[in-house]
């Protein structure tokens, strides 16, 4: 059970605070509700571009990073298709710096243009290092577009090619910044030891005076429900064949996104799952196999990926894999099986918990769903699932004409 | 509120170092525990005298692959299914000198989930079936690999910095996965697991009871005798590049063999290294990626072994950049060999890590990883205090002077790949 205090600001900033007397640690988490899904299609890979660019300098102060590790303290922040989430731990004494420091650049960003010409060739550094020269690295670059053809999860939160990040101008970086960093489209979490009253205070004295706009109303494009197979080959310099399936799914808040997330374990979490059993250990077609959801917050995917043995083809593949989720489909699994997917996600939530930071993250992620509370009913939602209503979820998300396939041939040199 | 003004420093509370409880089992085999967990989760980690120097061809590697591979009656998937089934899991950590299995789970289950993880161990028996198949998949994992520039270089990197002890300059080869003979990794698993378990290290809140019954199933894993471990290791200083056609990026490794704990220069040297590469603000950050946007990222980091340790800067950068990386690299260990650090860097390094101290002893599993961090090395936590005692009263002229020991260009071993 976590608990917390939640309030809102005037200006519209969500706060929570969350008290862990054990630790010597304060945590400030600061979610932005944007992500690679707000971006213009012209001008992808601009949210992440952006997260970049809050650590080069704010209104008031020169340099993000020096003054939180002069209190002990370091930082880092992510970007996704749904959000770009900021989060700095430090020793709790010092927990004023790290709220100093995240109100001037919530404030506003100095603009610096030596920040956007470095961090522009670091992004395109990261796009080569994780997605153009890695094997296999460029999967999402062209799953993502195969599946989706209307709404933005079609591009990767990279971008979809390095000349949108070399055409982005400080123009852009100062839309990006007005449109969507203000304190209505955040939420401030702020973790670990702390002085209830003395925070509150700080909290005030930093983030209230924050001038408040008016939050976007997001108007994504709806993606039509998937009527045919589609299918992609590629040809790369891979050693082996690689496979991944993507099919539609529900929301985030659907009432069978937890159903959906146990039937991806059941199917392909660990070395006991159906698919792992059947085309690895029974039919050796496979040197891998898994499933699992992107756990996106607009209607995501499902997705089930592998790499083929040797002398395996993918007609093979592709002919025991749908009859093994047809037979999956075909009967309710047992309570022995649920039992197995429950305890193996508790046993996880309850490890991913422990830590201060992950809590204030899934806090200010929870929030962003609509309840922070939320966060403690999880494994009741889980419990109540019932082995009907995994086979529906399964009978309705793995058909043909709900898949996108993405063959990845192994070219030999 | 003048938002121009940091707010004020306070001083950071004291480390609240306590030691875990040390005991023995069996003949040789140390238990580490910590019993304080404010919550139900539970980790019991089995190390074992297994690691790749101990293996040949890479024997280390596959058995370790195997470990839960079953046997005629007990199959790998029964094995998984019952582990699975307890919400339990499982890795395996391999590296030089030691084997390390670990194990998750919920305090309730993890006597029956250690139970049938030990029972696996004991059973195992090399399948025909399970070798050739987990051999494919190593193969084609290492086939993955090769495409790589990070891993190629990695791998010249280690043939080269250990080219003194070919135990520890192994690395993995094609043709090892053609003539993997059943027999010698049913031997090296005999040998090295069933006979080589000299520490477990548990983190969860037990009764002493309760945690000498959960053991009981591992006690004849007990190590006979620990294989000697390199006293020295010595690097072969130069470059060397690994061309790899096609390649955007070009990965970088530079170190040399150094030293561990036990070294009187270890602890001031981990603050030069800090301020050299290990954290976001470092020289190699501020000029290799906030000044130039040469790279993503780049670090420097210093390893240990049990008698001895090394020194590695690691980096993949824009092919077109890799050699005015290498002389920016270069550059910044010379400025450490010439000029002093100003005190305003040193001091925000101080705090820094000051910081990451009271981080990396937070809860009972940093806490555990924190002891065994010192105990291997013969040391406990008054180390730290040590550590503190450094920490103040180092100076700009004691760094420049380990620069200029350890920092000689013509010392290292410089690699790239791409």
């Amino acid at each position: 059970m976590i608990q917390f205090e939640r309030y809102t600001l005037s200006n519209g900033l969500r706060v929570i605070l969350h008290h862990d007397p054990t630790t010597p640690l304060a945590v400030v988490n600061t979610l932005y509700d944007v992500g690679a899904r707000d971006e213009d299609e012209g001008k992808t890979g601009f949210a992440h571009l952006f997260e970049h660019l809050m650590f080069g300098g704010s209104k008031h102060i020169p340099d993000f990073d020096a003054p939180l590790q002069n209190a002990g303290g370091e930082s880092n922040a992510f970007t996704s298709n749904d959000i770009t989430n900021y989060y700095n731990t430090l020793p709790k004494e010092n927990l004023e710096t790290a709220l100093w420091l995240e109100s001037d650049r919530m404030l506003s960003l100095a603009f610096t243009p030596k920040s956007l010409e470095v961090q522009r060739n670091v992004v395109i550094e990261e796009f080569k290092q994780r997605y153009l020269n890695q094997p296999y690295g460029n999967t999402w670059l062209e799953l993502r577009p195969l599946a989706y053809k209307t709404h933005p999860y079609k591009w990767a939160t990279i971008g979809k090619e390095i000349s949108h990040i070399e055409n982005a101008t400080m123009d852009d970086v100062k839309d990006f910044f007005y449109t969507h960093y203000h304190p209505a489209n955040a939420i401030l979490v702020v973790a670990g030891n702390l002085n209830i009253t003395q925070t509150k205070k700080w909290i005030d004295q930093y983030f209230a005076p924050i001038e408040p706009q008016i939050k976007k109303v997001r108007q994504l494009a709806r993606e039509e429900r998937q009527n045919e197979f589609r299918e992609k080959d590629i040809h790369d310099k891979v050693p082996a064949n690689a496979f991944h399936l993507g099919f539609h799914m529900c929301d985030r808040l659907h009432p069978d996104y937890f159903a959906s997330d146990v039937l991806s374990d059941l199917l392909g979490r660990d070395k006991s799952s159906w698919l792992y059993i059947h085309l690895k250990k029974e039919k050796q077609l496979v040197s891998e196999i898994s499933a699992y959801l992107t756990g996106s917050l607009d209607p995501g995917m499902f997705v089930i990926s592998g790499k083929l043995n040797e002398g395996v083809s993918f007609k093979q593949l592709e002919e025991a894999l749908w009859e093994a989720l047809e037979l999956f489909n075909a009967k309710q699994i047992s309570k022995e099986e649920f039992s197995k997917a429950i305890n193996k996600i508790s046993t996880g939530k309850e490890f991913q918990e422990q830590g201060i930071l992950n809590r204030a993250m899934n806090l200010a992620h929870y929030e962003l769903l609509g309840d922070a509370e939320e966060i403690n009913k999880e494994l009741e939602y889980y419990n109540a699932i019932t082995p009907q209503q995994i086979q529906r979820v399964g009978q309705d998300i793995l058909r043909k004409s709900n898949c996108s396939i993405l063959r990845t041939h192994a070219q030999k040199n | 509120m003048d938002r121009n003004i940091a707010p004020a420093l306070q001083p950071i509370s004291a480390l609240d170092l306590r030691e875990p409880q040390i005991f023995k089992i069996g003949e040789n085999t140390e238990v580490h525990w910590i019993s304080e967990v404010p919550n139900n989760t539970c980790r019991v980690e089995l190390y074992f005298d297994a690691g790749t120097i101990k293996g040949e061809r890479g024997r280390s590697s596959f058995a370790s692959h195997l470990l839960l591979s079953g046997n005629e009656f007990l199959k790998s998937s029964d094995i998984h299914h019952r582990l699975d089934s307890l919400g339990a899991f499982h890795d395996i950590g391999l590296a030089a000198e030691t084997s390390v299995v670990s194990l998750y789970a919920l305090k309730d289950k993890m006597p029956k989930a250690l139970n049938v993880l030990a029972e696996a161990i004991a059973k195992m028996s090399c399948e025909e079936k399970e070798v050739k198949e987990m051999v494919a998949d190593r193969k084609q994992r290492f086939m993955v690999n090769l495409q790589k520039t990070k891993f190629l270089a990695q791998r010249e990197f280690q043939k080269r910095l250990f080219q003194s002890n070919t135990a520890y300059a192994q690395v993995a080869e094609a043709d090892y996965y053609e003539d993997v003979k059943r027999e010698e990794l049913i031997a090296f698993h005999q040998q090295n697991y069933l006979k080589g378990l000299y520490k477990i290290a548990v983190v969860g809140s037990f009764s002493k009871e309760q945690l000498n019954e959960m053991l009981v199933p591992v006690i004849s894993f007990t190590a006979t005798n620990l294989t000697p471990r390199a006293k020295e290791l010595q690097n072969t200083p130069g470059r060397t590049h690994i061309e790899k056609k096609g390649a955007l990026q070009t990965a970088i490794r530079v170190g040399r063999t150094l030293f561990n704990k036990n070294h009187p220069d270890f602890i001031d040297f981990q603050i030069l290294n800090t301020i050299l590469g290990d954290y976001f603000g470092s020289r190699l950050m501020s000029n290799i990626r906030e000044d130039k946007g040469y790279t993503y990222g780049i670090g420097s980091m210093l390893a240990e072994y049990k008698n001895t340790g090394y020194f590695l800067i690691a980096t993949e950068v824009g092919k077109e950049v890799a050699e005015a990386t290498i002389e920016e690299i270069k550059f910044e260990l010379q400025r450490l060999q010439t000029e002093l650090v100003r005190e305003e860097e040193l001091s925000l390094v101080k705090n820094y890590l000051l910081g990451q101290m009271l981080k990396s002893a937070d809860g009972p599993y940093n806490l555990m990883d924190l002891h065994l961090s010192v105990h291997s090395f013969g040391k406990d936590f008054s180390y730290y205090n040590e550590v503190l005692q450094h920490l103040h009263s180092i100076t700009p002229e004691r760094l420049r002077e380990l620069a200029q020991m350890y920092f000689n260009w013509e010392e290292l071993t410089v690699v790239s790949a791409g």
